[in-house]
């Protein structure tokens, strides 16, 4: 093939939105020298660097080079299927401060603190903006797990290689012991939001939440599901919170419509429960629990991810409400596998709740 | 030993009892033929370590396998020194004619480096096929220290002096995609998504890994491993899964697979209870008999 044609297959990848670098394209070079028969594949094994890229670069060559490729059965990715979203104003600054004869920062203040122990169902999109940039990091320590990795500390286990190192000064005897211990951090926290019709006044608070938290601790994962699941952790960790938050806001869509509670937890213990996404975390669901789906799907899901699990911690509004019982099916079945039950409608509950998950 | 062409490769990989789709020929013939590290990624059992061994069988390589896991640090993957033979070592040499710079040469001299895969595969070198396995599973700050070692294959022990490899080993790295990997790993290498087989494929697969099976028994798992995959499980078997299940109903004594043959090995299949219930329930229907 010629340089032209790989510069061209290049060029059309990048304009369908994969990032080909030229160091690429030179790689795909060299190996067309190598084999030249074999383009499709040449192509594929140097240009693409993730599953999900498969799909595109299949079409793409298939444009541009014009024949089916018989070998490779690639699924297309599932429709998206639009409701709704929510608009870059929703989640940009509204400039309504009410005149008041006090300093700006005295306003700002106190206003700051009313909004964080107003509901976030009443509070609207400018209040919830302004909200937002208050938070710059959450602040949640999540409990800790033990890892393989060992520090040199007081006590623990014998650590040969420095009490050999020591022992050589001592001609050989070890007179000074030295210890080394498993190193601690925090576990994983995984967020799981509603963002389904029932929800929706929480939605776009949960959002902000799900951006501080990812902003705490770059392991974090975020996931919004209504009546289909949406992982959120790439566009969230945008440098920008109003853009990354509007551009949350269009990746996840289902902000109306039913919630299947079970599906949904049912797709993210299968698309992500086979490693170490969910193994160990500490997961946070926050939801109504007004579920459309089986509950016994729900109890069957939520069982499954109780055990993948460190702790499974359930955050629903309703209960600002005190008169609020669980009695929602969906609310019941799930509650026999979630270890913390707290309320988090406004900014003040999620504050005591990161507290409470950090001494679980 | 000098291969040719991916066609020539998959041949050699199936005489070493893989058979590989075209993608993974010639993924595996490019990064041998311009030393760079294939990444392979795919379902669980899909048969991605299975490739390397099969991979280091065909070039009559040694396999050098690296098990990932979070916390893993230089000294689990690259060296360590034997400590407890240092301890013994400089007791009995304190007394004899030897200074103290010699003595300190003597105990961190070759006899008491333990090698770690890293250094074994860059003293192979070319005679080693170099399994990276479970990368995703390692913390970021192991995968830029591995991208440092695929970039130079030296390793500098600061007592011994710096290892080089003459020429690099075939290195393979296979991930579960747990997490993302970052980028400058990936334009280091090149990749390959190794799909379920076809049907026919599949049959072929297990025909020569259980030989020993009669060809209508390998059909029948064949067909009913395509249907449980279709079946939205939470484990949907792979390869490795339909090998096993085929080995386990030939002992049963199967064929004919019906459904008490199917019933009661079950577990080699489907791996989890809740799958075990579904499928227990459609049996007949997996089986294709109903």
């Amino acid at each position: 093939m010629s340089v032209d044609r790989i510069v061209e297959l290049g060029q059309a990848l990048r304009r369908a939105g994969l990032p080909v670098g030229t160091g690429r394209l030179r790689t795909l070079a060299e190996a067309t020298t190598l084999t030249p028969k074999d383009l499709y594949w040449a192509g594929r094994v140097t240009l693409v660097g993730r599953h999900d890229d498969l799909a595109v670069y299949d079409r793409v060559f298939r444009e541009l080079f014009g024949f089916e490729i018989h070998d490779f059965p690639g699924k297309p990715p599932p429709e998206m299927h639009l409701t709704g979203t929510v608009t870059e104003q929703d989640m940009s600054v509204g400039d309504t401060l009410p005149e008041m004869d006090v300093p700006e920062d005295v306003k700002m203040a106190s206003r700051i603190e009313r909004l964080r122990r107003r509901s976030f169902a009443k509070l609207d999109a400018a209040e919830l903006a302004e909200l937002s940039r208050s938070i710059d990091r959450l602040r949640l320590v999540a409990p800790v797990r033990r890892t393989r990795r060992r520090v040199g500390s007081r006590r623990g286990d014998l650590d040969l290689r420095r009490t050999v190192r020591r022992a050589l000064r001592t001609g050989g005897d070890p007179v000074t012991l030295l210890y080394r211990t498993r190193r601690e951090r925090p576990r994983r926290v995984v967020l799981l939001l509603d963002i389904s019709g029932s929800m929706s006044s929480f939605s776009r608070a949960l959002l902000i939440f799900a951006y501080a938290a990812l902003l705490a601790d770059r392991r974090w994962e975020a996931f919004t599901f209504g009546t289909r699941l949406t992982r959120l952790t790439g566009v969230l960790r945008q440098a920008k919170p109003d853009e990354a938050l509007a551009r949350a806001a269009q990746e996840a869509r289902d902000w109306d419509g039913g919630t299947r509670i079970g599906d949904a937890v049912r797709e993210m213990l299968t698309r992500y429960g086979k490693g170490d996404a969910i193994r160990g975390a500490v997961v946070v669901i926050c939801s109504d629990g007004l579920d459309v789906g089986e509950p016994e799907l729900l109890a069957e899901q939520m069982a499954r991810l109780h055990r993948l699990a460190h702790k499974v911690v359930w955050l629903n509004p309703l209960q600002e409400n005190p008169e609020y019982q669980p009695l929602a099916r969906g609310m019941a079945a799930a509650l026999p596998h979630v270890d913390l039950f707290a309320s988090g409608h406004n900014l003040i509950e999620i504050e005591k709740t990161c507290a409470a998950i950090g001494r679980l | 030993m000098t291969i040719s062409s991916p066609r020539e490769l998959s041949s050699r990989l199936e005489e070493a009892d893989y058979l590989c789709d075209d993608g993974l020929a010639v993924g595996m013939y490019l990064a041998l033929r311009m030393h760079r590290p294939l990444l392979l990624e795919g379902e669980p059992g899909v048969g991605k370590t299975e490739a390397a061994k099969a991979l280091a069988t065909a070039l009559g390589a040694d396999l050098i396998r690296l098990q990932c896991y979070e916390g893993i640090d230089a000294s689990q993957a690259l060296y360590e020194w034997d400590y407890s033979r240092q301890l013994l070592h400089a007791r009995a040499i304190q007394d004899g004619a030897l200074d103290q710079d010699s003595r300190v040469k003597e105990l961190f001299s070759e006899q008491f480096l333990v090698e770690r895969p890293l250094l074994q595969a860059v003293r192979k070198g070319a005679g080693a096929v170099l399994l990276i396995d479970e990368i995703d599973r390692a913390d970021d700050e192991f995968e830029a220290f591995l991208l440092e070692f695929l970039a130079e294959f030296t390793i500098t022990i600061p007592e011994v002096g710096t290892v080089r490899a003459e020429a690099p080993p075939a290195v393979i790295i296979t991930s579960n995609r747990t997490r993302e990997l970052h980028d400058a790993l990936k334009r280091r290498c090149l990749y390959h998504w190794i799909e379920y087989p076809s049907i026919e494929r599949e049959v072929a697969i297990i025909r020569l890994r259980v030989p020993e099976a009669e060809p209508i028994l390998a059909d029948a798992v064949a067909d009913a491993v395509a249907r449980l995959r279709e079946m939205d499980l939470s484990k949907p078997p792979g390869p490795a899964e339909a090998i096993d299940w085929t080995r386990a109903l030939h002992l049963v004594g199967a064929p004919p697979v019906d459904e008490a043959a199917a019933n009661d090995t079950l577990g080699w299949v489907v791996k989890n209870r809740e799958d075990q219930d579904r499928v227990g329930a459609d049996l007949a229907k997996v089986l294709g008999l109903g």
